[in-house]
Order: structure tokens, then C-alpha cells, then sequence
């Protein structure tokens, strides 16, 4: 049996499973049983700020819930959407070398996306 | 890690792949799900964007200046527009597979109804969310 590593890379690897592909596909069901209410809150709350100056804007992402539902949103987009696109990068880099630094970029982006909007919104949510 | 041995090694090189996309006859199931892909590739990026507006937003009004245009100005709109779209688009596409996933709908005209419903319905929910906010918000 192999050791793990990410994606399907490595010599050898063509040959056997990492045996992560199931737990994979799980969590990006269940990531996305999480987020079809909070897209839902969240596109609503989005679509609110279209044409709405800084104050408004302000005003309307300070309120308690929105605030709540976009960090959750957020945090549980970054999930879902480094897992999906780990899947996009195996399907079609094959370079091994470009796919183990695409999937790593893909690891740090999401985390930093989540920590930009959560912390913009918890700045824009404290109490003043 | 186990070395793969030589003899396998070249077998391996030696299989044929499988057909790609170009080979295959384009029917609406296949097309609805690159676009699922699409729809959630292209959502990454619209996160991207609208964390920087919100960003933007908090940091003060002049950095709201700079970043306003992303979701204000009507390249902005068009983009809100666009992402509302692929986000119901996206999250249909994830009903479908979860009905899919249940053994349901699985057969010919199964299979092709929820295609159809979740085509639609990504339209008529994005058109039914900007005609709520525009009345509500």
C-alpha cells in the first residue's frame, strides 16, 4: 500500500488508489448540504449591496444576521470549493510538477478569500 | 511508496486512454455537467472579487472607491448578475447529482426532466431573486 500523498501523483501512484477518494467525494456532498441554505441567505444579501453607497452598504452587512450567514457561507465555500477544484487540477494538469504547486496555490487561496471576507466582515460588524 | 515494476511501468504507457469529449455526440446531460463545472470554477473567481469589495468596504471610504465598481458600476452589475446566476445554477446542478445519488431519476426521461428543471429553474430563481430585491430590498 502506498503512502499518502495529495492528488494522484508520484511514481507508483497509477498503479494504486491513495484510498482518499471516497472521504473526497463525502465532503464535498456534505460541504454541500451546508452551503445550499447559506448560498441562499448569502446571493440574497450579495444581490442587497448592487447600487448601494457606503454607508448603505455598510449599514445593511452590519446588521447580525447577514453578518453570521456570510462568514459561515464563506468558511464553508472555502472548503467546497478547494475540494472541487482539487478535482478540476487532477482532471486536467498532468505535469506532476505544475499540479502538486497548482493544488498547493489551490490550498492557500481559499484560506486567504475566507480570511479577507471574514475578517472585512467582522470589521464591518463591530460595534462602533 | 511501492516502485511500480518496469514490466507494469510500460504496460501502462503502452494502454490507450479513453476517448475524449470531442469523440462523443454532445447531448444536454453532458453539457449541463461542464457547465456545473464551469458555473463552480467561475464562482472561485467571483469570491475572489467580492471578497475584495468587502474588503474595500471595510477598510473606509476611499478604498470603497476603488473597489465599489465590482459590484456598482455596470460591468458590476453584469458580474452580480452572473454570479447569482452560477451560484443557482451551481447549487441545482447539486440537487440534481444529490437525486441522482439516491438511485432516483436515473432513467432516460428521469434523467433528462431534472436536467431540463434544473436549467430552468436556475434562470427563474435568478430572475425571481433580482425582481425580490429590486421590490424588497
Amino acid at each position: 500500500m502506498s503512502r499518502f500523498e495529495s492528488g494522484r501523483s508520484g511514481k507508483g501512484d497509477a498503479f494504486v488508489s491513495d484510498r482518499s477518494g471516497s472521504l473526497h467525494a463525502l465532503a464535498m456532498r456534505h460541504s454541500a448540504r451546508a452551503l445550499a441554505p447559506l448560498a441562499v441567505l448569502s446571493i440574497w444579501y450579495l444581490v442587497g449591496l448592487v447600487g448601494k453607497p457606503y454607508e448603505a452598504a455598510r449599514a445593511e452587512i452590519g446588521k447580525p444576521l447577514p453578518a453570521i450567514a456570510l462568514i459561515a457561507f464563506i468558511v464553508v465555500v472555502a472548503y467546497h470549493a478547494r475540494l472541487g477544484v482539487e478535482n478540476i487540477i487532477e482532471d486536467y494538469v498532468h505535469d506532476e510538477a505544475l499540479k502538486a504547486k497548482a493544488l498547493i496555490v489551490n490550498k492557500w487561496l481559499v484560506i486567504a478569500i475566507a480570511a479577507i471576507w471574514t475578517l472585512a466582515i467582522m470589521i464591518i460588524a463591530a460595534p462602533r | 511508496m511501492a516502485d511500480a515494476d518496469p514490466v507494469s511501468e510500460s504496460l501502462a504507457a503502452a494502454r490507450p486512454l479513453s476517448p475524449h469529449l470531442t469523440i462523443y455526440k454532445p447531448i444536454l446531460t453532458m453539457a449541463m455537467s461542464i457547465a456545473h463545472r464551469i458555473t463552480g470554477a467561475s464562482l472561485y473567481v467571483g469570491v475572489l472579487l467580492l471578497a475584495l469589495y468587502l474588503f474595500g468596504l471595510a477598510l473606509g471610504p476611499s478604498a470603497f472607491d476603488a473597489v465599489s465598481w465590482i459590484v456598482n458600476s455596470l460591468v458590476g452589475r453584469v458580474f452580480v448578475l452572473l454570479f447569482s446566476w452560477a451560484l443557482f445554477h451551481h447549487l441545482l446542478g447539486g440537487v440534481r447529482h444529490a437525486i441522482w445519488d439516491r438511485g432516483l431519476y436515473l432513467d432516460r426521461d428521469g434523467r433528462e426532466l431534472l436536467t431540463k428543471a434544473s436549467l430552468g429553474g436556475g434562470v427563474a430563481l435568478t430572475a425571481l431573486l433580482w425582481i425580490a430585491s429590486s421590490l424588497f430590498g
